[in-house]
């Protein structure tokens, strides 16, 4: 019983972590940058669905759309004009620019918004369902089901449409994909807005649940590392069960060792993995 | 005329206590820590190529180490060495473990290790305080010797840093380093043992940053998990060795030197936003700065300010 | 690498060094006229910002209203007072440093705690090195009073003030009550606050089936309420910060988690707790070390709980509470020894502080040994109907303790 409603809250949570790392997994993969901006964007996405809540009476879980429109041109624009120049440098080079970056963003986000933690507080909330004496509230579902429903709809269009294509095959070999006409730096760019969008889409999502803070976006980011590690880098389907994977040891971790530990066991499985099975746990192969 | 010029830079270190406050001498001190943690990464990052961001790790450990055994009764100066001594075997262990990792994903294990570390010593409260922060016993030394203390302490730990730091240079170990960052399948092939050589610079890494850390947390004399473990100090060593020049022994501390000349500009006047100017700074570094302050060529610079 | 370019790397080096120590030896001094400055570290950013905000507001709101009457009496001449602020963005170490940097370049009179147990014990090393009366106005665990510090002076009373009145009332109100959960964030007041309940707790009898810790941070929480639901006890113990506090709550309700009982520490004294929790609030029950409810009259510049309250009102638009009267009388504190005193010298200010038996519009203060004050009776209260109402002292209640939290 007490075992069920576990990993039914792992389930839950594992969706929405699904959403948080596939934007985080997909740049990794393609341009092979850790953007440490992507915590900082979720956070963005969230202030805009709690803005757009507050101003306007948006419901957070129709201002997606909106948060994801303005991550894809704040994204698109970071790339283009900076990171871009970078792309091909080693890892310090990379990591060190997006982390400034970062600390630049996250300042003016303190700056113009307080560290305080804000929380969409619904009219209306969505109630809480019960079933055969699991709780699950409702939110968390709609949430999941959304991020869920996002997620799969990055899959089909990597996989269907020709930008997709594109995408998956600069990943798979740079060089092969320039000689096949692919306009790579415009991908990058596409593929880091892309990011952006996912990021902004989980932070609408995430406003419904969790506190707002500046402050959230490295814990997020810790998490959307450990993903993609479980999941293989690049990989959509790795993201979403890297994602699920994720929630439901942090659940039964709390359980067995404490909710104090539910963090340092997700960092520990990371190292552990990084030793034994870096490609993650569907083995796909990422880059160095 | 340069050997002079040495001198006096000595005999001013050494004097600038007499003159200087508290609070400059403290800054100082940081200083040299700064410059401790710089050089030491230098080793493994600068010179070997592998983006460490462990600093942080071995500096907690390091001062967690002196901390408890000093709570237990050991004495200050043995404690330190304790301190270092512990962060150098971690170093072992954890180097044969990630040091087969490449890239990113050594960044990642190397980034995850500090904030594991930082769980493990919260949770054991009985022994470390846990989350209520260590408190270190207070020296019988009153409060201006004990500064000048610590300053001069600090100024020999980073002098054993700097002296270590030529020694491998000069050295066939320094050469290895060079070979194994440039491409380290071909330094194996001329018969440069890659993982010893890799292990042993990361230990390098470590035993100068727990030494620090034990200081660090005797100088204080209260330390919490948060604060010793801080990313930052495995970040900040990593722009001061960029800002200066990767792999030099001058950059380093000239990185050192600036970063905290700036951080101190930042943090007095831009009260609200000085994490967004360091930012800043950072990115400008990347992108227009990559070699460092040392690859200026300051000659030519004045050339070109004396004709324009 | 010759040996004259080893000399020129680490010539440039330390050259830079001697030129930066020499041009840094130039430091400012500072004008005093009449003037009493009291050094004030706090995080004005960072995740502590919204208690540092509270912090300022209270030394504010002293240093105006003294100022306005006329000054610091110092033996025959008045003085004004000067608050300096140094924001040490949530950073403990920074706390420390800025407490040095206070006291030694600032050249400050006095010095306030920075926020909280953790940074105000740490910083209080700082003060005790340098004979500096310290009043914190933010510290409550016992554990900063332990060093046999001399200087430095708290205003709240110690932890097991506030756990142990209210195990009494719900032990003799609320017979039902058998088994106690206890979830405390790992930091250092909630969890040495969430050790005395525990010991509260055994003390009386109460079997406690459940104590875990969660980190700094934590977001989610569902693990552990899931736990809880499952021992499901009588009452419920939340410690952590206001923020902790109010996702608990939340998720309490998600998972539908209850109890005749919840208390949580420290949140729901303040307003800004009812308002994000909405009626989930009800029936929370809570303790502080103050609340605007009570009814003191006081040597101090502001004369009564009554007026100080009005005041407040008067210049921040809402209702003071705990925190920033604490630092308000933290301030008055230091103007009732310094008058007392006749002096500025920090040693006869700091023997008075510490024989002091004063009334003021907080409660009656008298330090004990550590320094830490030991003549207050925190106040137990519950949010009813939205409100907080004083359950306890007797003296001040103004409703009965309601059990049942949904």
């Amino acid at each position: 019983m007490l075992y069920l409603q576990i990993l039914v809250n792992g389930i839950v949570l594992g969706g929405l972590y699904a959403c948080i790392a596939v934007g985080f997994s997909l740049v990794w993969g393609v341009l092979n940058v850790i953007n440490i901006l992507h915590g900082t964007f979720i956070v963005i996405g969230s202030y805009t669905a709690y803005f757009a809540y507050i101003k306007l009476g948006i419901h957070p879980l129709l201002s997606i759309p909106i948060a994801a429109a303005i991550l894809f041109l704040l994204a698109y624009a970071f790339q283009s004009g900076m990171i871009n120049k970078v792309v091909a440098a080693p890892v310090l080079t990379t990591l060190t620019l997006t982390f400034g970056l970062d600390l630049f963003v996250n300042n003016l986000l303190i700056v113009a918004f307080k560290a305080d933690y804000r929380k969409v507080i619904l009219e209306h909330p969505l109630g809480v369902l019960t079933l055969a004496g699991i709780t699950i509230p409702e939110d968390k579902l709609a949430a999941m089901g959304l991020a869920l429903l996002l997620t799969g709809l990055l899959f089909w269009v990597l996989d269907a449409s020709r930008v997709g294509r594109a995408i998956v095959a600069v990943r798979m070999d740079r060089e092969a994909a320039a000689l096949m006409g692919v306009k790579v730096k415009k991908i990058y760019a596409l593929t880091f807005a892309i990011g952006g969008v996912m990021a902004g889409a989980a932070g609408s999502l995430i406003s419904l649940i969790y506190p707002i803070s500046p402050l959230n976006s490295l814990p997020f980011l810790g998490k959307a590392f450990v993903i993609c590690v479980l999941g293989g880098l690049g990989s959509v389907p790795g993201a979403m069960l890297g994602g699920l994977t994720l929630g439901v040891l942090e659940s039964f971790g709390a359980l067995a060792f404490g909710p104090e530990h539910a963090v340092t066991l997700s960092f520990i499985t990371l190292i552990l993995f990084l030793l034994f099975r870096p490609t993650g746990i569907m083995g796909k192969r990422g880059y160095e | 005329m340069k050997r002079n010029l040495l001198l006096l830079a000595l005999i001013g270190i050494l004097l600038a206590p007499m003159v200087a406050n508290n609070y400059m001498i403290r800054l100082a001190t940081i200083m040299m820590l700064y410059c401790v943690l710089a050089l030491s990464w230098n080793f493994i990052g600068g010179l070997t190529g592998y983006p460490s961001f462990a600093t942080a790790a071995f500096f907690g450990l390091g001062a967690y180490a002196g901390a408890v055994c000093q709570g237990q009764g050991v004495p200050m100066y043995l404690a330190w060495i304790l301190g270092a001594l512990m962060a150098a075997i971690f170093a072992t262990g954890l180097g044969l473990a990630i040091l087969r990792l490449r890239g990113h994903y050594f960044a990642i294990a190397s980034l995850v290790v500090a904030d594991v570390l930082r769980e493990i010593v919260n949770s054991t409260t009985n022994l470390t305080g846990g989350g209520m922060g260590f408190n270190l016993p207070i020296l019988k030394l009153e409060v201006d010797a004990q500064a000048k203390l610590f300053y001069y302490l600090m100024f020999v730990l980073a002098l054993l840093t700097v002296a270590t730091a030529v020694l491998v240079d000069r050295h066939r170990l320094g050469f290895g380093l060079r070979c194994i960052k440039q491409n380290e399948d071909a330094a194996n092939m001329i018969g440069v043992n890659a993982t010893i050589y890799k292990t042993v610079a990361f230990i390098l890494s470590a035993v100068f940053v727990g030494w620090a850390g034990a200081f660090y947390a005797s100088w204080v004399n209260y330390i919490e998990p948060g604060d010793v473990f801080d990313v930052l100090y495995s970040v900040k060593p990593i722009v001061m060795v960029l800002l200066g020049r990767a792999g030099t022994i001058s950059g380093p501390i000239i990185g050192a030197i600036v970063f905290l000349l700036m951080e101190e500009l930042v943090w007095r006047n831009f009260l609200t936003f000085h994490a967004g100017v360091l930012g800043l700074i950072v990115v400008a570094l990347i992108l227009y700065l990559p070699d460092g302050v040392l690859a200026l060529n300051f000659r030519r610079l004045v050339a070109w300010r004396k004709n324009g | 690498m010759t040996r004259s370019s080893v000399k020129k790397c680490l010539g440039k080096g330390l050259v830079f060094l001697a030129v930066f120590l020499l041009v840094a030896s130039l430091s400012t001094g500072q004008a005093a006229e009449r003037v009493i400055t009291i050094g004030a570290p706090l995080p004005l950013t960072g995740p502590l910002s919204p208690e540092g905000q509270k912090q300022a507001q209270g030394y504010d709101l002293w240093a105006e209203t003294a100022n306005k009457a006329g000054g610091v009496k110092v033996a025959t001449e008045h003085y004004k007072v000067k608050i300096v602020y140094n924001d040490y963005q949530s950073n403990t170490p920074r706390a420390v440093q800025l407490a040095e940097k206070l006291i030694t370049e600032d050249k400050v009179n006095f010095t306030f705690s920075p926020f909280g147990s953790g940074a105000t014990k740490a910083a209080s090393g700082v003060s005790e090195k340098y004979g500096m009366p310290t009043i914190a106005a933010t510290a409550s665990s016992e554990e900063v009073y332990n060093q046999g510090y001399k200087y430095l002076f708290g205003t709240f009373t110690p932890n097991p003030t506030l756990t142990e009145p209210l195990s009494d009332i719900v032990k003799e109100k609320v017979p039902a009550v058998k088994k106690v959960a206890i979830l405390a964030r790992n930091d250092l007041f909630p969890l040495a606050i969430a050790q005395c309940m525990d010991a509260s707790a055994k003390k009386r009898g109460f079997n406690v089936v459940f104590f875990e810790k969660y980190a700094i941070g934590t977001m989610d929480h569902a693990s552990a309420l899931t736990q809880i639901r499952g021992a499901q006890p009588e009452w419920i113990f939340a410690t952590g910060y206001i923020n902790d506090l109010i996702l608990i709550r939340k998720q309490m309700g998600d998972l539908k988690v209850s109890a005749p009982v919840v208390t949580m520490i420290a949140g729901p004294a303040y307003k800004e707790f009812v308002d994000a929790a909405g009626p989930l609030a009800e029936n929370i029950t809570s303790a502080s070390w103050w609340h605007p409810a009570v009814r003191y009259k006081g040597e101090d510049v502001f004369g009564s709980t009554e007026n100080y309250n009005k005041l407040f009102r008067e210049k921040y638009g809402i209702i003071p509470d705990y925190a920033q009267a604490s630092a308000s009388v933290a301030g008055c504190l230091f103007q009732i020894a310094i008058e007392k005193a006749g002096t500025l010298d920090r040693k006869k200010v700091r023997d008075t502080l510490a024989s002091m038996n004063v009334m003021t519009f907080w409660g009656p203060v008298r330090f004990g040994e550590t320094g830490q004050i030991i003549s207050l009776k925190p106040p137990v209260f519950q949010i009813q109907k939205g409100t907080q109402v004083v359950i306890f002292p007797p003296e001040i209640a103004q409703a009965n303790l309601l059990v049942g939290v949904k």
